[in-house]
């Protein structure tokens, strides 16, 4: 098109024209193989990075210093609430709803106490009927069969060595939400209306360390809930 | 590399970090094994008896399990325990009624305190240095038991002194024992806004050496010389829960209430007239009224027993105290008089109440008196709407074991202290328990504590805290909180019944210490002799039910068949109160001969020309006397009139302000013969022209975090004069001047800054 004497379709552009330079998917293209190994590098190098904290970690609780969380301040956390995270990442893992997978002390085997030893859910986690959480026995209470059964198993000695230590097991959360969705959720109501522990948490039986099989968002929630026709006004979870 | 570049590398990069993903969620704490199992999330209720006064309310705990940050031989960690969350009155408990008052609710942050003394503790430095080690249990009970035997043993009289808080209950009956083991040992029992005025008075009044009880739900006229009984004065909360009842109770009758003082108290400010009258006057005042009533014939003509023979003059109608005589020297108008004692005559039930400031003058017990005859005359002794005495427990002397028990002397604080200055030798004390008692803060200076402690060998203390006189301890064994003791108490007053309250631990221990009663069993086990001899129980739970399960056999708000089961419920129920009102408790010293009191004008410390103002400490509605001013919710607590908090400040007299120059928030001096301080001023026009009044409580030198540096101490400029009869401390009857010293600290008011302050801000 002829848009006149003295005037450059680079200047109708501001500048920015295609006159002498590649056309722009071109770009991505000559750049794409420098990126790829910059995000292979950065990939290895989180994974390494994460790998090598692990095992930091995996240290530390092994030896029976005071122990802290990955941040490495001395002091221990605050109880009081507070929307603030402890990272960058951590902010964003909550926002994009990923829980980790943790790392329990001991390798507790569920398939065995459930399968062989015929044990009940509530046995064990004996608040779900009676309150809104269900609750971990302490060492004590592993350890009145534990002092017997199985004594020589290495995952006992670990437990034997707790208990010789005054110290409880220190157990992580496999289920559990994050605190700022203010959501509360009560064991007991749920028991009494009959739902199953497999529900929610999947086969335990099959499992030997828990691991979390079904993802507890608020939809999982809200399916149930709405196929009982029980209530769903938000306050019923969030107060 | 171009900018988009960079921009895309670093998005990528800082995803990766986040794809790694496999960290643990929460933290990794030592966790110790849990002592108890509770339902988690699951609140029980236990029952508690409240330790913020000497009220004796009954607690209902609320208990749930949580983690407490603890340190267990060293190590710190985490623990599951059951925690009390929150506190509520007792719904049966015939004091308070279900009732808790804010001292009482803040009673969780004495346990929860971060400055709570965790760990026995021993003196390295100087005295007075606050350098102290922690040490454990162990060494530190042989380091006791190593100091005492030397002076069970040998016949060293008076070696050991206990200074401690009133102790009331089976705590005083073993702490008596204890001493028992050690020959005239001596008990020094501290509280600095004590009513043994008052005590004295109704003992020679009525014969019981008690705070009275005041039916209020059925009283129809009060009139307070000076109590705040709505606020900190004897049984606080039970006097509110009266007062309510009479206020709007009863359809369509509210009765009348006056209170008659120098400087507007919060209970002043509920009262339907509000007459100011000269501090010390307060007898002239009672005696006019009863003039009046005697003159016109305004009731029948009873005889005024006892009471009326105390007063001089009484059988001849008090011609001295007639409203025209009284009129100037309190500044009260006749009319005045003449007015309410026709009223409170004619419109009974009434009754009169004295205590505070009135008492805490050198006529403090002519005052006292005074008032009695007051009752005594308008027939509220005894009657529905009027004054009783709580009866005693229906126990008789039962709880006394076979060994004879010889009672420790019983000392002032103030002689103690003269007697460890002036006594030297092997007749001077050697070790010095303190518990609960902070004398070194608030007792006055000329009592000369301070120096008495330095001079002491050896001082032990059980104190929760570090404050001004525990600092001075060579060893510290810290006792348990209350929510952490088992409790007793048989209030003194408050009820028309006989009541026990008395509760086990709703908790256990948060830290490594040890309760009191349970430390001098063990002590006195094994130091053998008298002691242990007096004390024959393993433990004080044991102690307790041997001296309380014979109340099965009254009847009483218990029933049970056998003793286990009273026992039990005895536990569970918080107390036990009696069905029928029996009768008080008789007083154990006999009523003896009496010169009848005349007229008697208040005397004051420091000439009126130098001194010009009365300066009125009062007992603080947040600290009372600056015990709980290490309690946040307390500090943050408006005081109700002025509404200040975290804050120290001295009260005057606008007039008196324009007068002097004085503006609101300006730093005033106020001195004494005996001392100076410093603190904001604040206008108030509820208090007499010639008055500075200062709530106490601020001041600390030591006592943690909240309080430490805080304000200013009014006990520091106080004169040590002596109420005359009785010999206790006229806390009200020292003379100051005034000066201002510039533009001060503001008092910090809850409301938030106002115009006024705002200025000096910017200033």
């Amino acid at each position: 098109m002829d848009i006149g004497p003295g005037l450059n379709r680079s200047d109708r552009t501001g500048g920015a024209s295609n006159n002498g330079k590649s056309p722009p998917g071109d770009r991505l293209r000559r750049y794409s193989r420098p990126m790829m190994f910059i995000l292979i590098a950065a990939v290895l190098g989180g994974s390494l990075w994460a790998g090598v904290a692990r095992v930091r970690k995996e240290a530390l609780l092994r030896s029976s210093a005071f122990i802290q969380n990955s941040t490495d301040s001395v002091s221990p956390p605050s109880s009081a609430f507070t929307p603030a995270h402890a990272s960058f990442s951590d902010a964003l893992r909550e926002y994009l709803g990923l829980q980790s997978t943790p790392v329990q002390p001991i390798a507790f085997n569920h398939k065995i106490h459930i399968q062989k030893q015929h044990m009940e859910c509530t046995g064990c986690h004996s608040g779900a009927p009676l309150g809104p959480d269900a609750g971990i026995p302490s060492v004590t209470f592993c350890m009145a069969c534990h002092q017997v059964i199985a004594a020589q198993n290495p995952e006992i000695k670990k437990l034997a060595a707790y208990a010789a230590k005054g110290q409880d097991v220190p157990w992580q959360r496999v289920y559990w939400f994050y605190p700022d969705k203010h959501v509360r959720f009560w064991h007991s109501p749920h028991i009494r209306a009959g739902v199953a522990c497999s529900e929610c948490h999947g086969d335990v039986s099959q499992q030997t360390v828990a691991v979390r099989s079904k993802d507890l968002t608020m939809n999982f929630c809200l399916n149930c809930h709405w196929a009982k026709g029980v209530s769903v006004d938000c306050t019923t979870c969030h107060y | 590399m171009k900018r988009r570049d960079f921009l895309k590398i670093s998005a990528i990069g800082g995803a990766a970090f986040t794809i790694e993903g496999c960290r643990d969620h929460g933290t990794q704490f030592i966790r110790f094994i849990p002592e108890e199992t509770l339902v988690p999330g699951v609140a029980v209720w236990r029952p508690g008896v409240c330790n913020q006064c000497s009220a004796g309310c009954g607690l209902q705990v609320k208990v749930m399990q949580g983690d407490a940050e603890v340190v267990r031989n060293g190590q710190p960690g985490l623990i599951k325990m059951g925690l009390p969350k929150k506190l509520e009155g007792n719904p049966q408990h015939p004091v308070n009624h279900g009732k808790l008052c804010a001292r009482g609710q803040a009673g969780l942050q004495v346990t929860y305190n971060p400055d709570r003394i965790q760990q026995p503790l021993k003196r390295t430095g100087e005295r007075g240095n606050g350098q102290f080690v922690q040490i454990g249990w162990d060494e530190a009970i042989e380091s006791l038991v190593a100091h005492l035997t030397p002076l069970a043993s040998e016949q060293s009289p008076r070696a050991l002194a206990f200074l401690t808080r009133p102790l009331t209950g089976q705590r005083r009956t073993l702490v008596e024992r204890f001493l028992s083991g050690f020959t005239s040992a001596q008990m020094a029992s501290f509280e600095p806004f004590d009513d043994s005025v008052l005590r004295e008075a109704n003992q020679l009044s009525f014969g019981y050496r008690q705070l009275p009880t005041f039916d209020l739900a059925r009283s129809n006229y009060v009139i307070s010389f000076g109590a705040d009984f709505l606020g900190t004065w004897n049984s606080p909360v039970a006097q509110n829960v009266g007062y309510g009842t009479m206020r709007q109770g009863r359809s369509g009758n509210r009765g009348k209430f006056v209170q008659i003082e120098c400087r507007m108290s919060q209970t002043g400010a509920n009262a339907d007239e509000w007459i100011s009258a000269r501090t010390g006057t307060e007898g002239h005042l009672a005696l006019a009224l009863a003039h009046v009533i005697l003159k016109e014939h305004l009731v029948k003509v009873e005889s005024a027993g006892i009471a009326g023979s105390r007063i001089d003059g009484w059988r001849t109608g008090l011609p001295d105290y007639s409203p025209d005589a009284v009129a100037s020297k309190t500044g009260v108008a006749p009319e005045i008089i003449t007015r309410l004692a026709r009223e409170i005559a004619t419109t009974g039930p009434g009754v009169v109440i004295v205590g505070g400031a009135p008492l805490a003058q050198t006529n403090g017990l002519f005052t006292a008196l005074a008032v009695n005859v007051l009752n005594e005359l308008l027939g509220s002794v005894g009657r529905p709407g009027g004054l009783f005495f709580s009866p005693a427990l229906p126990l008789g002397e039962s709880n006394r074991s076979s060994a004879s028990v010889v009672e420790p002397k019983l000392i002032s604080v103030r002689s103690l202290a003269e007697q460890i200055l002036s006594i030297h030798g092997p007749q001077a004390i050697k070790l010095l328990f303190v518990n609960g008692a902070n004398p070194v803060f608030a007792a006055p200076p000329g009592w000369g504590v301070r120096e008495a402690l330095d001079k002491v060998p050896f001082i032990v203390s059980f104190g929760n805290f570090m404050d001004e006189t525990s600092k001075l301890a060579d060893l510290i064994l810290p006792d348990h909180s209350y929510l952490e003791s088992w409790m007793d108490d048989v209030p003194e007053s408050g009820t028309l019944e006989a009541v026990l309250s008395i509760a086990p631990p709703a908790m256990l221990p948060l830290h490594e210490t040890r309760a009191l009663p349970d430390l001098l069993l063990d002590v006195a086990r094994r130091l053998g002799g008298q002691a242990s001899k007096a004390l024959p129980w393993k433990s004080y739970e044991e102690m307790l039910q041997a001296t309380f399960t014979p109340l099965r056999h009254s009847p009483g708000s218990v029933a049970a068949d056998t003793d286990e089961e009273f026992w039990g419920k005895l536990k569970e129920q918080g107390g036990w109160w009696s069905i029928n009102r029996g009768a008080p408790r008789k007083s154990s010293s006999p009523v003896g001969s009496f010169t009848p009191v005349k007229s008697e004008d208040p005397t004051w410390d420091g000439p009126a020309t130098e001194y010009p103002f009365q300066f009125l400490p009062y007992v603080s509605q947040q600290f009372l006397d600056g015990t709980h001013a290490n309690l946040p919710w307390m500090q943050e607590l408006p005081e109700v009139l002025s509404t200040a908090i975290w804050s120290s400040w001295v009260e005057i007299n606008p007039q008196t302000a324009a007068r002097l120059a004085i503006k609101q928030g300006d730093l005033l001096e106020l001195s004494s013969q005996h001392g100076k301080l410093r603190a904001p001023a604040w206008l108030s026009p509820g208090i007499a022209p010639d008055v500075l009044a200062m709530p106490v409580g601020q001041g600390h030198e030591e006592y943690g975090r909240y309080a430490t540096g805080r304000g200013a101490n009014p006990f520091q400029i106080l004169a040590k004069q002596m109420e005359t009869a009785t010999g206790s401390l006229a806390w009200a009857s020292t003379r100051v001047r005034v000066a201002r010293v510039g533009v001060g600290d503001l008092i910090l008011f809850s409301g938030g800054p106002t115009e006024l302050d705002e200025e000096k801000l910017r200033r």
